[in-house]
């Protein structure tokens, strides 16, 4: 302790020390006299008062504002002048003759939009888990340049999704790098990948792939780190093969770290929004129209404004994340306890 | 059959070189137990003879077959790991099962070798449970069991015992010494304790910067240590070193004089040091007690005394400011800053030369 203090007390530090130190004291004061008045408890709640103000401005009150608005019809904005409707957007978005076939349903753009986002949702997420466990795999061995390799993987991830957008969107398009590419290399038509219904749904689960795996890959390559070496070397003791060490070690272990990485990117997969409108604008068609697209559409974009049905279909978006998220809270919980014994 | 031959055995990380040439045979149905401090090999040898590493140069063998290039799993040998390495999401059950899955071994013998190893470790009870659930004796215990229902030629144990506490330790070392005898199958142990390879070995390997210093029984190395290193890292409390020289080498004895204070005749004729050599005497503290009148001594002054009921430690500084160890037996009324006489007899003393090795003959 006494060195601590004569360090602080030397130097920069040392005039940091000298101002710091008299405006703690008197914080320190009216800190005391709330604890007294208040105990501990009271003192926590007071410290977690300011981060609850903010949640409370810009995610309560917005989120109660939003299920008012899926209450109230027409295309003004304020509230005092908009109708009272009552259920009537949800009752709208869940008439149809088969929820299979977005044709039949009354909001039949919510439901290709739904359809769509399932579609996306299964393939990018399962598609995902496993480039970023192959990725992780690889770059837990003993491979030449593993840390450039680590960082380029990573690299993606601090992008902006704008920015990952426009990227994908220049080597995509018609006259883009990629045609460029196959036309030099092997003499191939130029193809239409943005244009295509399949190639451009293709297309916004590579680049969401590419956009993201960086982060689970870490994630994954953490719990690859975290399983300890005697195991691996006790197997190889055993006479396991590697595909067996794979499937009963491996797996088993990284299983928390895969259940993190399942929920995240599903709800991460549910929200996919911002690359893809910059990529393909939600066509051609509606064939790679998002959810969040329609709602930010039908909230803001379209000719034909319909703000009560988007708050509507965001707090019905809105239901789904909490249940993905009470999934992860479920899992995680489940974890520890399995750490714990 | 588990005898294990090394032929000038060498390991190199890169351009370190961490084993230097290693020569050992261990007989069938030994418990050798590999010793030194931190850094000097131990576990490098023992990986190597496990297959997890391969040797850089020489050979190794095991029952005469070269088996430098065979699979750690062909080796036929069990490897029981510091860390215990149990699988956690597996059962204890799984665990001790999971190597005979490997081998395609039927269901019903994996069942009665699993019943054998957990009658004979007594770990029937939390067959079902897993190793978080477990102390850490029992940990240890489904770890040794996961060696024996391999029925290896050879145990490799890496420092079983030292996530152990203290008394867990002592007793463990008890059950190993008598699983040994049971199944007497050849054990090889590494540690850095070296009472626990006193106890269970039955011969020592000392190891020093990926060298062999001395290859022994446990009382070869503590009555004739090859050499300082040996005389200092074996016996507990360490040997006390003491500048002395020659006086004259006869037909059946060596003078000596220690300190220049004690003149001593070492009963045992020294063939490669002749008189008026300078040497280091060596004597154990459990030899070390307090002169009676007329008895020649060595003078020193108390520094702290560890009365330990049964014996007392006494540390002592002599004139020439060499600090002195003694292990007193019984209880002894000396403090600190008390004057003392101190002597040993002449059987008792070890002599080095120059190099820190025994001095041939004594």
């Amino acid at each position: 302790m006494s060195a601590n203090i004569k360090r602080h007390r030397t130097g920069l530090g040392g005039i940091a020390f000298a101002v710091i130190r008299p405006v703690m004291s008197l914080i320190d004061i009216p800190l005391r006299a709330l604890q007294r008045a208040t105990g501990q408890g009271g003192m926590a709640s007071f410290f977690i008062l300011p981060n609850m103000a903010v949640f409370t401005i810009f995610v309560l009150i917005p989120f109660a504002i939003n299920f008012v608005y899926s209450m109230t019809g027409g295309i003004e904005i304020f509230l005092n002048q908009r109708d009272f409707v009552g259920a009537e957007h949800y009752r709208d978005i869940f008439t149809c003759g088969s929820y299979l076939d977005p044709a039949s349903c009354r909001r039949d753009g919510f439901w290709t939009a739904a359809q769509n986002t399932t579609l996306f949702v299964i393939l990018q997420v399962t598609l995902l888990i496993i480039v970023s466990l192959i990725t992780a795999l690889i770059l837990n061995r003993q491979i030449i340049g593993r840390s450039f390799w680590r960082a380029m993987f990573f690299f993606p991830v601090l992008l902006s999704p704008v920015v990952v957008g426009l990227i994908w969107r220049w080597i995509l398009q018609r006259d883009g790098l990629l045609n460029f590419v196959l036309l030099e290399a092997f003499g191939a038509e130029q193809f239409n990948w943005l244009t295509d219904r399949t190639a451009a749904f293709a297309a916004t689960i590579g680049v969401s792939i590419w956009a993201h795996m960086g982060f689970y890959t870490l994630i994954l390559l953490a719990g690859l780190q975290a399983i300890p070496k005697d195991l691996y070397e006790a197997a190889e003791m055993d006479g396991t093969s590697k595909s067996r060490v794979f499937r009963r070690i491996t797996l088993p272990l990284l299983m928390p770290n895969l259940i993190v990485v399942l929920v995240l990117a599903l709800i991460k997969a549910v929200q996919v929004f911002d690359e893809v409108y910059v990529l393909t604008g939600g066509g051609p068609g509606t064939s790679t129209m998002y959810l969040v697209q329609y709602i930010y559409e039908k909230g803001f974009a379209s000719e034909l404004r319909n703000p009560g049905l988007a708050a509507a279909a965001s707090i019905i978006m809105g239901a789904v994340l909490v249940v993905l998220t009470l999934m992860q809270m479920a899992a995680s919980r489940r974890n520890e306890k399995k750490g714990e014994r | 059959m588990g005898r294990i031959t090394l032929e000038k055995l060498t390991k190199s990380y890169g351009s370190v070189e961490i084993l230097h040439g290693i020569d050992l045979d261990i007989q069938d149905g030994e418990f050798v137990v590999f010793v030194g401090p931190s850094g000097c090999g131990k576990s490098t040898l023992l990986r190597q003879i496990a297959g997890l590493d391969k040797p850089t140069s020489g050979e190794l063998k095991i029952n005469g077959k070269l088996v430098n290039d065979v699979p750690a799993a062909d080796r036929g040998l069990a490897m029981v790991f510091q860390s215990y390495a149990l699988y956690p999401h597996m059962s204890v059950r799984q665990n001790l099962a999971f190597g005979l899955e490997n081998a395609r071994m039927p269901k019903a013998e994996i069942d009665s070798r699993i019943a054998e190893a957990a009658r004979m470790l007594e770990i029937g009870d939390y067959l079902d449970r897993r190793p978080g659930q477990l102390s850490g004796g029992q940990r240890q215990r489904v770890a040794i069991g996961r060696a024996i229902v391999r029925n290896p030629t050879a145990f490799l144990l890496d420092e079983p015992l030292s996530n152990l506490d203290a008394e867990l330790r002592i007793s463990m070392r008890a059950e190993l010494s008598a699983l040994h005898q049971r199944l007497k199958t050849t054990m090889i142990y590494v540690t850095h304790d070296q009472i626990e390879a006193m106890t269970l070995a039955n011969r020592i390997v000392v190891l020093r910067k990926g060298n062999i210093e001395q290859v022994g029984t446990p009382l070869e190395l503590y009555n004739r240590p090859a050499n300082r290193f040996v005389a200092g890292f074996i016996g507990a409390p360490s040997m006390n070193f003491l500048p002395g020289s020659i006086l004259a080498v006869n037909l059946v004895d060596t003078v000596v004089t220690v300190l220049g204070e004690e003149t001593l005749a070492v009963p045992r004729p020294a063939e490669t040091a002749e008189a008026g050599e300078k040497i280091t005497v060596g004597v154990r503290p459990q030899h070390i007690r307090l002169a009676g009148p007329g008895e020649d001594c060595i003078g020193a002054k108390v520094t702290l005394v560890e009365a330990l009921g049964a014996e007392t430690v006494v540390h002592a500084r002599v004139s020439t400011g060499e600090l002195l160890l003694a292990v007193l037996a019984g209880q002894h009324a000396l403090s600190a800053g008390e004057d003392i006489r101190l002597t040993f007899d002449a059987k008792d003393l070890h002599l080095f030369g120059g190099d820190g090795l025994r001095i041939a003959g004594t």
